[in-house]
């Protein structure tokens, strides 16, 4: 009914879907392609699999990743609940300045950040590596992290700590069987986001990483530079499922946490599309 | 028919295999305040929609005007809504909301000028041109609601439930205003509401609906002492019923004996025969108590169970031996009667109307 | 209290026992509360606002070209330096390349969110789910993927030839493929705050103008498009920003022949070492942006939301 009733938008929208998953599809179907110079089919194989995954470059940038994002992942969250307990309680004023810095930390072009951040440690001395890149991830990646408690923590109706506290908790049990037990899938959501961010991102690691070992963006950045390989197409997707899954478990966390009382609402899909 | 504002003919309409509106005929009259009563999902917002056009009936004809309107989309019909919601525009302030429908149709902009400063004086919002709805209490935005449909000069003015949304205090107000503005600008209001109380205070006529079904059309007298079912006697208010039989037709009453009291007259509709198995209703404020039954009919004796002070008026709940439960209210400055004395039952023969007992809705 | 037993116990009867302290129990004390900011306040300030002063400080500094040293010398000179053939056309490239890409974005993610906008919920929500999983693999591999796509006998290559169009289709490493990417990439960040604002359209609003006059085509004109204004704000602002300062994009589709602001002042920083010029060029990203948000805040009261 409503296709026959917008036949443009209905066009464009079948197109735009083409567009967003054409190349996608692409990826997938030439990582099992045989043919090398990726022009044809040229039959099906596994072997570009086989290759990546002995790949020694791939296998620590991999490992660097990984360690990059969890600890930007944890530091970002430690940064962000603590700034969302501490603007519950701020004044409007206090409040205007810290959300318009967040906001100024996400929306200023990476590019711009990262090299102010690397010509910061250039200045200071810091040596590059990946302690700096956890760094610069962190200061992107609680931002979002913020917003992102900040949203549930203002659906939060402080009579359901009231009732806690009426009902005998202590401050500290409290905080912890209302609060925080409110805060979790924000929290938990918030978390796999800025892991998700940290693990995919390019800029600020090349920026950032010095002499350390190459986290696995930036080796595969390396490897389209040099030659475009199958190999690439293979690794490609197996990033891509992994994304995708934490990504939608985030999503699904988020999305499905109960309402928080009287002011709260139900989280939703759209609270946490991503922003680069 | 011509002087008919709407007019509605054998109209059905089915949601799938729900029948919102079944064999519908009603006739709203030029320049009257009419009123659609009934429970939620009677079909009398179903019924307002097809006449604005945002829904078509599945069978039957609407006309507005005289004109049919079949076919006619809602943009193309001389008819105005006031929403429930109020649906005002929230990205334009209150001047550009009223001057909508005149941008729509082209008017002048000097017109416009004019028509909507006087539209918005008509509603008392005058000096809140440039404020946006959401700026404004509910009652400001229900006449913004009010001004934005009457500037557009309708045929006829459809009102869905405009006055849901407000508190007790601000719809009895509002009451008095919409009836007031009726008068002055004579424009035919189709007014939809489950309260019956406001549709009274306003109306004309009143129209009944249940399950999809026109139950009753009349003046709210009628409709309040004259009910046509056990459905409507209900809705607009308490009624205590009686059993009984006719016994006789005498020129426009009958004779009827009731259950356990005996052989009385009362009101009814035309056309019931002797022997139809009837209800008599009697209202709770026709129902005279009068102190103690000393002696005489031991049949209209009843006990006072409880009594509940509402201000004006007391209602106070009865046990009758033959009778059953029974609700009477008296004026409220006078010495309530105690609970568990015993009192005596009396209603003028004038204050009794019968119903048919059989029928869907008995009961 | 008058020391005497019994008023004593009188005493404790009737008294309510000491008030807790409830704003204080409750409200951390002053301190803890500046605990609780410090570890944001600590991101925000050395590793964001500090580095950023920083660099605008030496935009206005100079370079010694021999021993790479840098000395303030208050001079305008690296600003001026955007106005050198080298740079210019690369800068003009990023600006044309940001705001067409980000018209286009806009035009179709319109389209598409009014589109979804129209369905029904389940519909919705699967078409939702359409835009955003491709929007959440990972940002290199989609990139990537074009390459693949728009190579010389790749699959567009060849489709193009089959249509028997004149010559071929070789637009990978310019600054259209770069166009592309950019499009591909930001397109789902311009369709959902779209899509939100229009969804946030009570239904009500359209039987209302469709009941004041208005045909369809104005119900659209005057309801749905002015009511999409914030969403299409937001979307400019998260497409256009990042568009402006994009280095990846330009890294892989541009093949490092064709580039953008972004890879210029990488390059400076990187590999040049002329960090004063590269300052100049990250102040102007970001003036850019000031200037950009400043004016679409401006914009927005025309269509505020709600």
């Amino acid at each position: 009914m409503s296709v026959r009733r917008h036949p443009f938008a209905a066009g464009v929208s079948l197109l735009v879907l083409l567009f967003l998953w054409l190349p996608l599809i692409g990826v997938a179907v030439n990582s099992f392609n045989q043919q090398t110079i990726m022009a044809g089919w040229g039959g099906f194989t596994t072997h570009w699999y086989g290759l990546a995954l002995h790949d020694q470059n791939v296998r620590t940038g991999l490992e660097t990743t990984l360690y990059i994002a969890i600890a930007s992942a944890l530091l970002s969250l430690a940064i962000a609940v603590s700034g969302a307990l501490w603007w519950r309680r701020a004044s409007p004023k206090a409040r205007a300045v810290y959300d318009g810095l967040i906001y100024a930390r996400i929306i200023l072009p990476e590019v711009v950040s990262a090299t102010a951040l690397f010509f910061l440690f250039l200045k200071i001395h810091f040596t590059l590596g990946l302690t700096a890149i956890v760094i610069g991830h962190t200061v992107w990646n609680s931002a979002y992290a913020a917003i992102i408690v900040q949203a549930r923590m203002a659906g939060l109706d402080p009579a359901l700590e009231e009732a806690a506290a009426d009902l005998g908790a202590t401050p500290w049990r409290t905080f912890r069987r209302v609060t925080f037990a409110a805060l979790l899938p924000a929290i938990i959501a918030a978390g796999l986001l800025a892991f998700t961010f940290s693990f995919d991102d390019v800029v600020t690691s090349v920026f950032l990483q010095g002499a350390s070992n190459t986290p696995l963006p930036v080796v595969i950045l390396g490897m389209i530079r040099f030659r475009i390989t199958p190999e690439i197409n293979a690794i490609g997707l197996l990033v891509m499922l992994f994304t995708v899954t934490l990504m939608s478990v985030a999503v699904l966390i988020y999305a499905t946490a109960g309402s928080l009382g009287r002011s709260g609402r139900r989280g939703n899909m759209l609270d946490i599309y991503r922003g680069r | 028919m011509t002087d008919s504002a709407v007019d509605i003919n054998g109209v059905e309409k089915r949601f799938g295999d729900l029948v919102a509106v079944r064999n519908l005929d009603l006739r709203i009259e030029r320049g009257e305040f009419f009123s659609i009563i009934g429970p939620s999902g009677c079909g009398k917002t179903t019924t307002l929609r097809m006449i604005a056009g945002f829904e078509e009936p599945t069978a039957g004809r609407i006309s507005v005007g005289g004109r049919d309107m079949t076919g006619v989309r809602p943009y193309r019909r001389p008819v105005n809504t006031v929403f429930q919601s109020y649906a005002l525009f929230p990205h334009l302030d209150v001047f550009e909301n009223v001057a909508f429908g005149l941008r729509e149709a082209k008017v002048a902009k000097a017109e416009v000028r004019t028509r909507v400063d006087e539209a918005v004086a008509l509603v008392q919002l005058q000096g809140r041109e440039r404020a946006r709805p959401r700026q404004l209490s509910g009652g400001q935005q229900q006449r913004v609601a009010l001004a934005r449909a009457l500037v557009n000069r309708p045929e006829v003015l459809l009102l869905d439930e405009p006055l849901g949304a407000l508190d007790l205090k601000l719809r009895t107000d509002m009451q008095t205003q919409l009836k007031d503005l009726q008068r002055s600008v004579g424009v035919t209001f189709c007014y939809v509401t489950h309260d019956q109380g406001e549709a009274f205070s306003m109306s004309d006529r009143v129209a009944v609906m249940n399950h999809g079904l026109l139950e009753q059309v009349g003046t709210p007298e009628e409709i309040y002492h004259r009910p046509a079912s056990s459905f409507v006697a209900d809705f607009v208010g308490t009624a205590n019923r009686f059993a009984g039989r006719v016994e006789s037709v005498q020129a426009d009453r009958y004779s009827v004996a009731i259950d356990g009291v005996g052989l009385r007259t009362a009101g009814g509709p035309a056309g019931l025969t002797a022997g139809t198995p009837v209800l008599v209703l009697v209202r709770p404020e026709n129902l005279q108590l009068d102190g103690v039954s000393d002696e005489g009919r031991a049949d209209l004796d009843a006990r006072v169970v409880d009594t509940a002070f509402l201000g004006a008026e007391r209602t106070v709940r009865l046990q009758s031996p033959r009778l059953g439960e029974l609700t009477a209210t008296a004026r409220g400055s006078g010495r309530a009667p105690d609970p568990e004395s015993r009192v005596r039952l009396s209603w003028s023969d004038d204050d009794a109307w019968l119903i048919p007992a059989a029928g869907p809705d008995a009961g | 209290m008058d020391g005497d037993q019994g008023g004593l116990t009188i005493e404790r009867v009737t008294a309510p026992p000491p008030a807790a302290p409830r704003g204080r129990r409750i409200d951390p004390s002053r301190y803890a509360r500046l605990a609780l900011l410090a570890p944001t306040l600590a991101i925000t300030l050395v590793c964001f606002v500090v580095p950023l002063a920083l660099i605008a400080l030496y935009s206005f500094g100079s370079v010694n070209q021999v021993d790479f040293n840098v000395f303030f010398g208050w001079t305008t000179g690296n600003y001026r330096a955007f106005t050198s053939s080298l740079y210019l056309h690369t800068l003009a490239r990023s600006v044309v390349l940001s705001v067409s890409t980000t018209l286009a974005c806009a035009v179709i993610g319109f389209t598409f969110a009014y589109f979804i906008s129209r369905q029904s919920p389940r519909a919705q929500r699967l078409l939702l789910v359409a835009v955003i999983v491709p929007f959440w693999t990972s940002f290199i591999v989609r990139t990537y993927s074009w390459v693949d796509l728009l190579q010389n006998l790749g699959p567009i290559d060849r489709f193009a030839r089959a249509l028997g169009l004149h010559g071929h289709i070789d637009i990978l490493y310019t600054q259209y493929s770069i166009g592309i990417g950019i499009l591909y990439s930001y397109l789902p960040l311009m369709i959902l705050p779209i899509y939100v604002s229009l969804e946030r359209i009570d239904p009500a609003l359209f039987d209302a103008a469709e009941d004041l006059g208005a045909t369809p085509w104005r119900q659209f004109r005057r309801v749905v498009l002015p009511m999409a204004v914030p969403g299409l704000i937001a979307g400019v602002i998260i497409v256009g920003v990042p568009a402006l300062g994009e280095y990846v994009i330009p890294e892989v589709l541009g093949g490092g022949k064709t580039l953008m602001a972004g890879n210029i002042l990488a390059d400076q920083f990187l590999q040049t070492g002329n960090y004063p010029f590269g300052s100049a060029l990250a102040v102007s990203i970001m003036v850019v942006l000031m200037v950009l948000l400043f004016l679409l805040r401006r914009a927005q009261p025309a269509a505020d939301p709600q």
